[in-house]
């Protein structure tokens, strides 16, 4: 297979940043995963002790069955956390890293248009950031059948699908900020603050009953509000966040090719 | 009718905010020449070399370059220039070797014996990892990534920078190469001596604006040169001050030093009159009187091009 040299270059820098993030996030979901067992007494325990809303702040609902316990440890919270902050510093390195170290120029020397050099960036970013939302969903489908766990594969798989999309989700708003700025530190500021928002959003509009609403501008409520891990795939709620995902990266190109670069 | 010019700016400006980068700028680079771009710090040369690149867009007016336009045929005309730019950072911490052969496949294929060939020139050692390297063997490394895929124009902000006598040689020499097979050269620079010895015109840049663009032969004329005098007894300087071309004379005792413009003779006359004990007359420094001409031409304001003057 024949890459363009810049998607290829783009890797060579960022292999370091790549491998780390591939084997934190396959060790997080294998120890958390792997000991399903070990954990479910401690489980047990748990649940009496934490009061319903400290449960529904963490986004858990029940750590004693599967469902609950995969949702309790890897997808409520770390798991997004992780992924979410993979694919937003491997955003921040698409346009802003060179163009605030002032590798840029010569990137652009690369005989591309400079939407095609956004693209070929993007792709190379992305595939990573999918790549390593994905392997929470590649690791479980080995851990599950391993450890007996009583749960249906499709509905793991639909949970890692909305954790594959919600990391699409921010990591195309990550690459608009950072192409429209190209600054490192507003990309991880207004991504993560965002994120964070969000997610208190999705938070108090499960526990007060007036704030029903706020799940809907919520991307965590298209990702588990709809508890995949119970009731198995939802495309039109995955299908959101996926164009957001989409609607920001388009923005986020057209954006770079209509500005001065290394201002 | 512009094939013949391989950079063309009308009216090019660009404001930073409120701030001038350059403005109303009017150049033509014909295809095969070697242009200096000069200017003090701040004039505008990198802005202006950025507008070229399509890197920055103007606020106002146009370039040219190759006959394209630099937004709408970016990728058509990058494969076709060279540019080393004037703050040097590379991206990445690989190898010179690994690097380089990036810019090579990203410019659709490089002869590699090419680019060893220009770094065995260079005295540079491509096994090094860039970022490790010293500042003027980094510059190499531009240099290299410039000249390598044999552009039709070759855009080189301050290519000199960080560089020992020796290999600022060598690569006026490469520039004089390119020229001889049909490449433009368009170089911005601080130093008049080295664009001199290598260019065909030079632009002066201050302040944002386009001061002059001269044929280098025409600077040569414009030479003036100080001469020291010393005399076996006080001389006045008024017998001196009055010759054609002498300016700026002081005198201290037998000791007369004045600038002077054009022919030495009638200051020889003059001073043949009195008993010489030594005479200093040292080299045109254009760097001296023309740039600081144009440089620092506070009495000239903004009239520019004082050409013949
Ligand atoms: N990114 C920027 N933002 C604001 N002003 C800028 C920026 N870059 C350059 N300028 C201003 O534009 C003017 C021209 O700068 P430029 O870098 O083109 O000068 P230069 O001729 O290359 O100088 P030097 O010889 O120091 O490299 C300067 O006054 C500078 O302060
Ligand atoms: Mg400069």
């Amino acid at each position: 297979m024949l890459l363009p040299p810049l998607v290829h270059k783009s890797w060579r820098d960022d292999r370091r940043a790549i491998l780390g993030w591939a084997a934190g996030v396959t060790l997080f979901t294998l120890i958390y995963g792997g000991f399903y067992s070990q954990f479910k007494g401690a489980a047990e325990l748990k649940q009496q002790a934490l009061s319903k809303g400290m449960l529904d702040f963490f986004g858990v609902t029940d750590l004693v069955s599967p469902a609950g316990y995969l949702q309790a440890s890897i997808f409520s919270l770390l798991g997004p956390l992780l992924t979410l902050f993979c694919a937003i510093t491997l955003m921040a390195r698409t346009i802003p890293r060179p163009e605030e170290d002032g590798g840029m120029e010569l990137l652009l020397t690369v005989p591309l248009s400079r939407t095609r050099f956004a693209w070929q960036r993007l792709a190379a970013a992305g595939a990573v950031a999918t790549g390593v939302s994905a392997l929470p969903g590649i690791v479980l489908l080995i851990v599950v059948p391993v450890t007996g766990m009583d749960i249906a594969m499709s509905y793991v798989t639909a949970a890692s699908a909305g954790l594959v999309a919600l990391t699409w989700c921010f990591g195309g708003i990550a690459f608009l900020v950072g192409a429209v700025s190209g600054r490192r530190a507003t990309v991880l500021a207004v991504t993560g603050a965002l994120a964070a928002a969000t997610y208190m959003a999705h938070v108090i509009s499960g526990m007060a009953g007036g704030w029903h609403w706020l799940r809907w501008i919520s991307p965590f409520h298209y990702f588990i509000g709809t508890d995949p891990l119970h009731t198995g795939w939802h495309p039109a709620h995955l299908s959101a966040l996926v164009a957001v995902g989409v609607g920001t990266t388009i923005a986020g190109v057209i954006l770079f090719d209509r500005r001065d670069v290394g201002v | 009718m512009t094939t013949d010019l391989a950079v063309l700016a009308e009216d090019l400006t660009k404001f930073y905010g409120a701030h001038r980068g350059i403005e109303g700028l009017h150049l033509e680079v014909t295809t095969g020449e070697i242009m200096g771009f000069l200017g003090p710090n701040g004039a505008g040369k990198t802005t202006t070399i950025r507008l070229l690149l399509d890197f920055l867009r103007p606020t106002r007016g146009h370039a040219t370059v190759l006959g394209l336009d630099p937004r709408r045929d970016k990728a058509l005309l990058h494969r076709r220039i060279g540019y080393l730019p004037g703050e040097l950072t590379f991206p990445g911490r690989e190898r010179a070797a690994d690097l380089l052969r990036f810019f090579g496949d990203a410019r659709g294929g490089v002869s590699w014996s090419h680019v060893t060939d220009l770094a065995a020139r260079l005295n540079l050692d491509l096994s090094r990892p860039v970022h490790a390297m010293s500042k003027g063997n980094k510059q190499k490394v531009g240099l290299v990534q410039a000249f390598m895929h044999q552009p039709a124009l070759l855009v080189l902000d301050e290519p000199t920078s960080g560089l020992d006598p020796l290999m600022q040689q060598e690569f006026l020499a490469m520039v004089r190469e390119a020229r001889a097979a049909g490449q433009t050269v368009f170089m911005s620079s601080h130093v008049l001596a080295e664009v001199q010895e290598v260019a065909d015109r030079v632009a002066i840049v201050r302040d944002g604006r386009l001061a002059a663009v001269e044929r280098v032969e025409s600077l040569g004329r414009r030479a003036v040169r100080t001469v020291e005098i010393h005399f076996a007894d006080p001389v006045g300087p008024q017998e001196f001050a009055a010759l054609p071309g002498v300016k700026d004379v002081t005198v201290s005792g037998p000791v007369l030093k004045c600038t002077m413009d054009g022919r030495l003779d009638p200051l020889i006359k003059a001073a043949a009159r009195h008993e010489v004990i030594d005479l200093l007359s040292t080299e045109p420094d254009l760097e001296e009187t023309f740039l600081s001409f144009y440089y620092h031409a506070e009495g000239a304001g903004d009239a520019a091009a004082p050409a013949g003057a």
